[in-house]
Order: C-alpha cells, then structure tokens, then sequence
C-alpha cells in the first residue's frame, strides 16, 4: 500500500474526470474525515485516514483489500474503474441516462445500450462523454461512454448503439474474485 | 573631317554610364564582385510595373559596380586587360564550430609550467667528421648514438668481456620502449579527457591513470552485465558466480504511506486535478445549450 505518484494521480483523475468532471474535489476535500486514495497490488482504494492508518499493521501479502475499490492500473499504465466505485460516481455525476425496464437486463449482462431502451437523457450530453446508467426507478446501474451526442441519437435507428458498456452491476456475480 | 555628330549618334544609342539618384551609396565588395544596395525600394513603381523597375534597378546597380571596377589597377597581357581584384572584405560565418582543444599530454602541462618553449632548430647540421651537412635525426642522421665509433672505451667498473655496441643497442631499445608506453598513456588519458566532465577538463583537472582504470573497469562492468543477460533465458538459469556483479536498478521513491497529516497529500491531489480539469472547472457557460436556448427563441 502506498499513495499514487504524480503521474498516477494525473492518469487517475482524468479517468475519473470524464464521470464526474470537476466533482473530484468533494472526494477529496470531504467535510466529515479525511480520506485519502490508496495504491495496492495495482488497484486504487478509496480510504478514511482511520482506516488506512489501521490497514498499515498489516502486511503488504496479508492484505487482500480495504476502503472502496476505484478500479485498478493496467500494465500498459492505463486506469480501469470498477464498478464498485459506482456509489461514488453516481453521487457526483453530470451526465445520466436513464434505461427502460425492458433494457436493464441486458445492460446488466454487460450488453452496449441501444438507442430502443433509453428512456431519458441528460440534455446536450456530448459524444464520448462518460454516463452513468440509471433504471427508471432511479437505481443506478452502471456506467458507460455515449456513442453519439445526444442530438445526434435522434436521427438513429432504434437498434443503434447509444451508449458503450463500461462496468455494471452485474459484475458483482460475474467477476466476484477480481473486482475488490 | 568632323566626327563628332557621328560619335554623337553612336552615344546617343547607349545609356550614362553615371547614376544618379542613389540616397545611400552602395558598398562594394570588389573581392567578390558585389554591390550592396540598401536604399529603399520605391514600392509605388514596383506595383506599378515589376519587372521594368527591378530590371531597371539592377542594371542602375550593375553600372555601378562596373565603375568601381573600372578604377582598380589593371595589368594587360595576352588576354586581354585585367583589373587586379582586392581581397575580399565580408566576412562569411564559419561553416563547423571550432574544434575543441586537444588534451595536453603531460610533457606539454610540464613545459607550460616550467615555461619551456620549443624552439625550432635546424633539420640539417653540420657533420665534423664528415664535412657535410646531415639530418640531425632519423635515416643517415648524425644521432646515431655512437653506433658507429669504431672504439668505445670499457665504462669503470663494467664487465671487460661485455659487448659495449651491444649495451648501446639495448639501452637504445629500453628508452625507444619507455617511450612508446608513455605515449600509450598519453592517448588512454587523452580519451578520457574527452569523456571526462568538461567544466573538470576547463577547471584544469587533468585525468590520472586512477580514473583512465576506474573507467576501463566500469565499462568492462557494463559489457559483464549486458553479456550476462544475453543468454537465452536472460540470465535467469545461469549458475550462479560468487562475487558476480549484480545489475543495479533504479530505485523508486514513494511519497510516505501515513503522513503526520495528509493535508500535504490533499493539496497535491488538487493542483493535479487543477491541471486535469483546469483551474476553473467546467466553462460557466454551456456554449451548446446557449446557441440551441436562442435558435429556439428565433
């Protein structure tokens, strides 16, 4: 366990700044404790200071996780968020999209939304900006990039990809043993 | 016979050879045949008809510069009249930088410090025994280190039955061979001298065969470990040396994991984030809606 490098926390943020933009403050500035992210075994860990402070008196094999997994550093030094960190990013996002019920489920077998199963979008939202996925009873369920602005989705065909899967909930059941 | 309106019909058919007009007068490089012209370019008759005025412009320049030339000195032969060109005065900036100043071998930084000067001597001298003039050194010359006496006094206290041309030769040798290995070590420092930190090499630092050593040793160190890893496991199977090198690698250095405060971690987070989304955020106005909120109102 060890805080990011410079360079880290750059490729980090930018990830995370196509989600929630300029929000990242509030992760970092928090009004009820500090917290803090953390690098181990190549993921990054959302953590309160109490906790990382506790999780330094065990040891470095010892230590499968701790806080909230953000996702983790590919070996080529990309950032891939997880779907774990979706609380987080749901609270702070700029851009939503909203799917029908009948949509959910294959969103949730890590299937790209089509254009038929969207039921409301985030006004002026641009091409490739980073969405998160709402059902229609507000329950987030996952994120992704959008394939088209939202002015162009008009024009599409209704099995058109609107928005490309990124991580869902689904995931929890799917990939249980490298997702925390 | 009067020829003179005959001359002055002839003349009449070639322009002045004076110019006039001129604010700035030109400046010549006769050296190389150039006129400078510097006066401004009267940008209303170049508009107004291009090639007619730079036409007229350079034969205007052109003259000048032959009445320049036709006052140099002129000497006349077989060919025809020439005139004696000055040299040339502008100057041209140097092609390559200038060379570096070669490493001074250790008789040369002896003598600067002793201020011996080498004084040049003559190639041929003098030859008593044989009257002539003869190299003072190399093939035929008179340093022949008495190789060619024809008697040679027994030094005291040496061996009468020891050969003395023979004691001459070899004592010959030995010094040709004292020599050539101070000149060996001239060059090894030399070359180390240009690897060396120049502000070491200005300060005057001159390299010793201590550093000529520690460099050789590191090189070889360098080509050991690159050898040790070109085999094809990449030096992973090999057996194992006792006191083999071990490759140094680069260690990384982390920022401390529990900071007495994590106030400094937090300030640093936000001038990166400043960097990535920029210091104010988002633009204040969505450009996109604004055009689309007064498209629609039209």
């Amino acid at each position: 366990m060890r805080p990011l490098t410079e360079l880290e926390t750059k490729t980090f943020f930018e990830k995370l700044a196509k989600y929630i933009g300029r929000n990242i403050t509030h992760l970092i500035d928090r009004g009820d404790e500090t917290y803090c992210f953390r690098l181990h075994r190549d993921r990054v860990y959302y953590v309160s200071e109490s906790v990382m402070r506790k999780a330094t008196s065990v040891g470095r094999d010892q230590l499968i996780s701790l806080g909230i997994c953000f996702g983790k550093f590919t070996k080529t030094g990309k950032f891939r968020m997880h779907v774990t960190c979706l609380d987080y990013i749901a609270q702070y996002a700029k851009h939503k999209v909203w799917i029908k019920p009948n949509g959910e489920m294959p969103f949730l077998y890590g299937n790209h939304v089509v254009k038929a199963h969207i039921g409301r979008v985030t006004e002026d939202t641009p091409e490739h900006q980073g969405v998160i996925i709402y059902s229609m009873t507000d329950v987030p369920l996952g994120f992704g990039v959008t394939a088209r602005s939202t002015s162009d989705t008009r024009k599409m065909e209704p099995t058109a990809i609107v928005v490309f899967h990124q991580a869902d909930i689904g995931e929890y059941l799917r990939q249980e043993d490298t997702l925390f | 016979m009067d020829v003179s309106e005959v001359l002055a019909a002839h003349k009449q058919k070639f322009k002045s050879v004076s110019v006039e007009g001129k604010i700035i007068p030109l400046e010549f490089d006769l050296g190389l045949l150039t006129a400078y012209d510097q006066n401004p370019v009267d940008e209303a008759a170049l508009k107004k008809n291009k090639d007619e005025y730079l036409h007229e412009l350079s034969r205007d320049n052109a003259q000048l510069l032959f009445n320049e030339i036709f006052q140099l000195q002129t000497i006349s032969d077989d060919n025809g009249v020439m005139a004696m060109l000055p040299n040339p005065t502008t100057l041209l900036p140097r092609e390559k930088p200038l060379p570096k100043p070669k490493p001074e071998t250790r008789w040369e930084k002896f003598a600067k410090a002793k201020g011996i000067v080498n004084r040049k001597k003559e190639r041929m001298v003098y030859d008593d025994n044989s009257g002539e003039y003869k190299p003072r050194w190399g093939y035929k010359g008179i340093n022949d280190d008495g190789s060619k006496d024809w008697i040679i006094e027994v030094p005291a206290g040496a061996n009468p039955m020891e050969d003395q041309y023979e004691a001459r030769r070899e004592a010959k040798k030995e010094r040709i061979e004292r020599n050539d290995k101070r000149h060996q070590r001239n060059l090894e420092e030399a070359a180390v001298a240009t690897k060396m930190d120049q502000k070491a090499v200005n300060k005057g630092d001159r390299p010793n065969m201590d550093n000529v050593r520690s460099l050789k040793r590191k090189e070889i160190e360098n080509q050991i470990l690159i050898s040790k890893n070109s085999t094809a496991s990449a030096g992973k199977f090999d057996t194992a040396i006792k006191g083999d090198l071990k490759p140094k690698g680069i260690k990384r250095q982390f920022e401390p994991n529990v900071a007495a405060d994590l106030s400094k971690e937090k300030a640093g987070n936000m001038s990166i984030l400043d960097r990535v989304v920029g210091k104010n955020g988002e633009d204040l106005v969505n450009v996109r809606k604004a055009i689309k909120a007064t498209k629609a109102r039209r």
